[in-house]
């Protein structure tokens, strides 16, 4: 088990070094230097030729590439010039938040979808159960701004109970969670969408597993129909979400870009978002790499947690 | 005395959303205390639904319309829910067929056992694991505490079957419906499942209901038997009297479309023609009617009842007939075909003085990797250890062998889907693993392997017509026009409507498909067709129907088969020599006499008393408890003899040199240090 752990890092190291150089060959190839970016679309070519010495930017592109990779390996994400500060400050300062966004919608899509997905098993091709794969197939296919901007005219402008975006004066995870009601519509915009995609999963798991010849023999001992569901299907039924939640949580940082852009959650995503705008190099390098680590991440505990949820995985 | 289970007139039907089955119909049965009634019926017959009408444990629409079930004279129609469920698993308890999809894959060996306990006796889960190691030990678990703890997957398939039986006992069952318990075993395990079961009831003093397809099973283990045919007992009659003296002739045609040990090899099988009907549209009369050579109109409009002359034994029958049938049908093979229609494109190289196919050394080993970073091989499945074997043109080879044995292995080396480790395979003389690109593909022509399982075998978004020409078009073999002929020409060889030519497997009977893949296999007119277990998905009155084509076709061509199958019986009929598999090894080979008259490895003689026979004097005859324990490990068999672990007759010299194989009579060879009967001649043979 430690050894596999230990091999899967080693080649999660690897994938993410790729990573790395990838995505740095395909920004200097669109923008071979922030410069314009810091001294303006119009700046002197004397003036750019001294920031490009004075920043390295005037090496080969493998010298560059080496020294940004060797400064990865020290965590150092390098320098925003449009902001001022470094990289690693900035993440350090918006992860939490996004963190606390992403992980909040992935427990309440759990939470709901899990019981969602068993129940329409159990009562399938009933009014319930057709109701909820529709309801699930308008969410599923809804961009999730598009989700955030009818929550926003529902509970916050004609109901007036949440607000329809988020204070300023949240500034860390703590506050978010002290002051519910300001995330209340980005969490359930998120899980929103998610509810959508793993409760159809959930439902084609527990429909597999209904059909099994072990439900009938608990049903054939006796168990209540409850007793089997609760003791013999739910965990049976449950193992593909684990591999599904350790892949969706790169999916859902992605997700939050659009969330925290609108709501004006200050998080990764925006922070992205306007890097973008502004050109600012290292953030939009940095928060790939850092899509990167999670997918390969969320991957690699995903493989571990089903090994213990499942006797019949073995790591090898 | 009251029946401990009495089922009277019971009617259940299952809705569907566009059609209502009539799944089971007037089924009257009953079974004393201590006594096992078999319950004998095809795919579809109705028989799993009876049981689980008895547990009222239907699927979704099904319900019992009419009709009574009582257990120890109380009746359990109309029960709520919640009675029905304290008398489930704990008065009634249920074996089910597949033991690998039974049990709950996430749950202990011990949990799963003790469940029933704690449930209907209440009892503490000290008491209950208590309970559970007692009827582990009870079914005959070897080591049960240690086992208590282990995940279903980590037992073998027999071990598993004794674990459900273990649930099902756990509470001291009054009636146990054991609904296939060992269609999904290997022979020497169902021999051990089946005493088990029959000394568990005589000790415990359940009421048995044994609900199987397999005569075999049932002439042994009951003391009466129930022919259910299309939802409709047909037949109930003490058990020799249903074998000697059947009436029904759906019976007698079940009864000898079993290809038997003793079957005369150049008779035909007899055979029902046709296909079970419908049961959302049942016919009006009998519902055999259709496949009857006895129908006469009174059968097609009027249903018999059920019906005898004496108590014991009743048949629904307006013309009975009288006991077995005396005069199997002739086999009626057409005239040779020579004329090829691929004669130009064969390679003529003429008189080559090998035989046709010849085997030499093949090994075959599957790796077994291990290690933290990097993937070491640290041992190997020893799938195929050097086996020699040859095959002429007009003859069938058959292998037999326990599952596991590495027979399906064996015939994808031949075909040449596997490429052997060691060892060479030749056709004709020529190395097939040494041939290359063209004379590769034309190789391949000759080789040609018909599979097991008709459902997965056939690609479902293909029509007929495209699976039967694709082997035709991939070799390049005729224009367009010629191939439709061809394949025009084999659907009908083959027994099917033109009109299949248009349409999807799905639209087949098991049957029928394996038909089709027949045909597939023949297209390319191989010289050796290799068929793997080519009947074992089929029904028994389909089975036959399939056997008697494939034994026309190959009389008619100049081709070598080898057949694969753990059916003795079923190799018997087709096989003209036989050779039997043990652990990758040959242990012997022979003409099908030799090995069933003459056997002469322990192994082959075990093997052969370990079948079922649906013959109930000879079943009773049997003693012994056949081959014990388990097949051992292929990753680590046995040193010298590896069958020495289970053999009765194994001395220290097993352990330490391998026997060879030696010659024992003409083309007879076993290996084997202290065979049944004295070589031929001190000198070693190869084959």
């Amino acid at each position: 088990m430690i050894g596999y752990v230990l091999r899967r890092l080693a080649v999660a190291v690897i994938v993410v070094i790729g990573i790395a150089i990838f995505t740095f060959l395909l920004l200097h190839w669109l923008q071979p230097s922030p410069v314009y970016a810091v001294l303006g679309p119009k700046a002197q070519p004397a003036a750019v030729a001294v920031w490009n010495r004075q920043h390295g930017y005037d090496r080969s592109e493998l010298a560059q590439m080496i020294s940004y990779l060797g400064k990865l390996a020290h965590l150092n994400f390098g320098y925003s010039y449009k902001l001022d500060q470094s990289v690693g400050a900035l993440f350090n300062e918006n992860a939490g938040r996004s963190a606390y966004l992403t992980g909040a919608a992935l427990v309440l899509s759990l939470i709901v979808a899990m019981p969602l997905g068993i129940w329409q098993a159990v009562k399938r091709n009933s009014v319930g159960d057709y109701a909820a794969t529709t309801l699930n197939f308008v969410l599923y296919s809804m961009p999730s701004f598009f989700l955030g901007l009818i929550l926003i005219q529902i509970f916050a402008l004609d109901l007036n109970i949440f607000p329809p975006t988020v204070s300023d004066s949240i500034t860390t995870a703590g506050q978010a969670f002290t002051h519910p009601l300001q995330l209340t519509l980005p969490i359930l915009t998120l899980a929103g969408i998610n509810i959508a995609s793993f409760s159809r999963y959930m439902r084609s798991s527990a429909l597999d597993n209904l059909a099994q010849d072990y439900i009938r023999l608990a049903r054939a001992k006796g168990l209540s129909e409850r007793a089997v569901l609760f003791r013999h299907l739910l965990r049976n039924a449950c193992l593909p979400m684990i591999t599904l939640t350790g892949l969706s949580i790169p999916t859902l940082l992605a997700g939050n870009l659009l969330i925290e852009v609108l709501f004006n959650f200050p998080g990764l995503g925006l922070l992205f978002y306007n890097a973008l705008g502004n050109s600012d190099y290292n953030i939009l390098l940095a928060y790939t790499v850092l899509g990167g680590v999670l997918t390969v991440l969320g991957n690699l505990a995903a493989d571990v947690a089903v090994t213990v949820a499942d006797p019949r995985v073995r790591l090898a | 005395m009251t029946p401990a289970l009495q089922v009277r007139d019971l009617t259940t039907e299952i809705e569907l959303t566009r059609s209502l089955v009539h799944a089971v119909g007037n089924v009257d049965l009953s079974i004393e205390a201590g006594e096992t009634v078999g319950l004998v019926g095809e795919s579809g017959s109705g028989k799993s639904m009876l049981a689980l009408s008895v547990l009222g444990l239907l699927p979704g629409g099904g319900r019992i319309v009419d009709g009574s079930v009582c257990l120890d004279g109380r009746e359990l129609v109309g029960l709520s829910e919640p009675e029905m469920r304290k008398i489930r698993g704990d008065a009634v308890a249920m074996i089910f067929q597949d033991s690998q999809s039974s049990l709950n894959p996430t749950k202990t060996i011990g949990e799963q056992v003790a469940e029933p306990v704690r449930l209907h006796r209440g009892a503490s889960k000290a008491t209950a694991n208590n309970r559970a190691l007692e009827v582990l030990e009870l079914v005959g678990m070897p080591r049960p505490k240690e086992r208590l703890d282990d995940f279903p997957h980590q037992l073998s398939g027999g071990l598993r079957q004794r674990v459900m039986i273990a649930i099902a006992l756990a509470c001291e069952p009054r009636v146990l419906l054991a609904d296939e318990p060992t269609t999904a075993l290997d022979v020497t395990i169902q021999a051990q499942i089946l005493a088990l079961l029959d000394d568990l009831r005589s000790r415990l003093g359940m009421a048995t209901l044994l609900v199987t397809h397999d005569m075999g099973v049932v002439a042994g283990r009951t003391k009466r038997i129930n022919v259910m045919y299309a939802g409709r007992i047909v037949e109930t009659a003490p058990t020799a009297e249903l074998f000697s003296a059947m009436r029904h002739p759906y019976t007698q045609a079940l009864l000898g479309s079993i290809p038997r040990l003793d079957s005369d090899r150049s008779k035909a099988l007899a055979s029902v023609p046709g296909i079970p009907p419908d049961l959302t549209d049942p016919p009006p009369g009998c519902r055999f009617a259709a496949r009857c050579p006895r129908a006469t109109g009174q059968c097609r409009e009027h249903e018999p009842p059920l019906t005898g002359d004496d108590r014991g034994h009743l048949f629904a029958c307006w013309h009975p007939v009288d006991g077995p049938i005396t005069r199997p049908p002739e086999l009626t093979v057409g005239e040779t075909i020579t004329e090829s229609f691929l004669q130009d494109t064969r390679p003529s190289d003429g008189d080559h003085g090998a035989h046709l196919l010849e085997v030499t050394g093949a090994v075959r080993e599957y790796p077994v990797t291990a290690g933290a970073i990097l993937q070491r091989r640290v041992a190997s499945v020893k799938a195929v250890s050097d086996i020699s074997l040859h095959l002429d043109t007009g003859e069938t080879l058959g292998l037999v062998g326990e599952s596991g044995c590495g027979k399906t292995t064996l015939g994808k080396l031949i075909v040449g889907i596997e490429k052997p480790d060691a060892g060479r395979i030749a056709l004709e003389g020529r190395e097939v693993f040494k041939l290359r690109g063209g004379r590769l593909r034309r190789a391949r022509r000759d080789l040609q392997m018909m599979f097991q399982d008709p459902y997965a075998s056939l690609d479902p978004r293909m029509r007929v017509a495209a699976i039967l020409r694709e082997p035709l078009a991939i070799q390049g073999i005729g224009s367009r026009r010629e191939q439709e002929a061809r394949v025009v020409h084999l659907l009908e060889e083959v027994g099917l409507p033109r009109n299949a030519l248009e349409r999807y497997p799905h639209e087949f009977s098991g049957g029928q498909r394996q038909r089709i893949g027949l045909a597939r296999t023949l297209m390319l007119e191989p010289r050796v067709i290799v068929a793997d277990e080519p009947v074992s998905a089929l029904d028994v009155s389909i089975r036959s129907q399939v056997l008697n084509l494939m034994k026309r076709l190959q009389a008619e061509r100049e081709m070598a088969s080898v057949v694969i199958s753990h059916d003795l019986a079923v190799v018997k009929y087709l096989a003209d020599r036989i050779g039997v598999m043990y652990l990758g090894k040959l242990v012997e080979l022979g003409s099908g006499d030799d090995i069933y008259l003459r056997p002469t490895h322990p192994y082959t003689d075990a093997l052969i008393k370990t079948i079922p026979l649906p013959d109930p004097a000879a079943e009773r005859a049997k003693t012994g408890p056949g081959i014990r324990g388990q097949l051992p490990s292929p990753v680590h068999p046995p040193s010298g003899c590896r069958f020495r672990t289970r053999c009765p007759r194994a001395r220290d010299v097993c352990g330490e040199q391998e026997p060879p194989l030696r010659t024992f009579g003409p083309g007879h060879l076993a290996a084997c240090h202290f065979p049944l009967r004295p070589a031929q001649s001190a000198k070693d043979a190869r084959p």
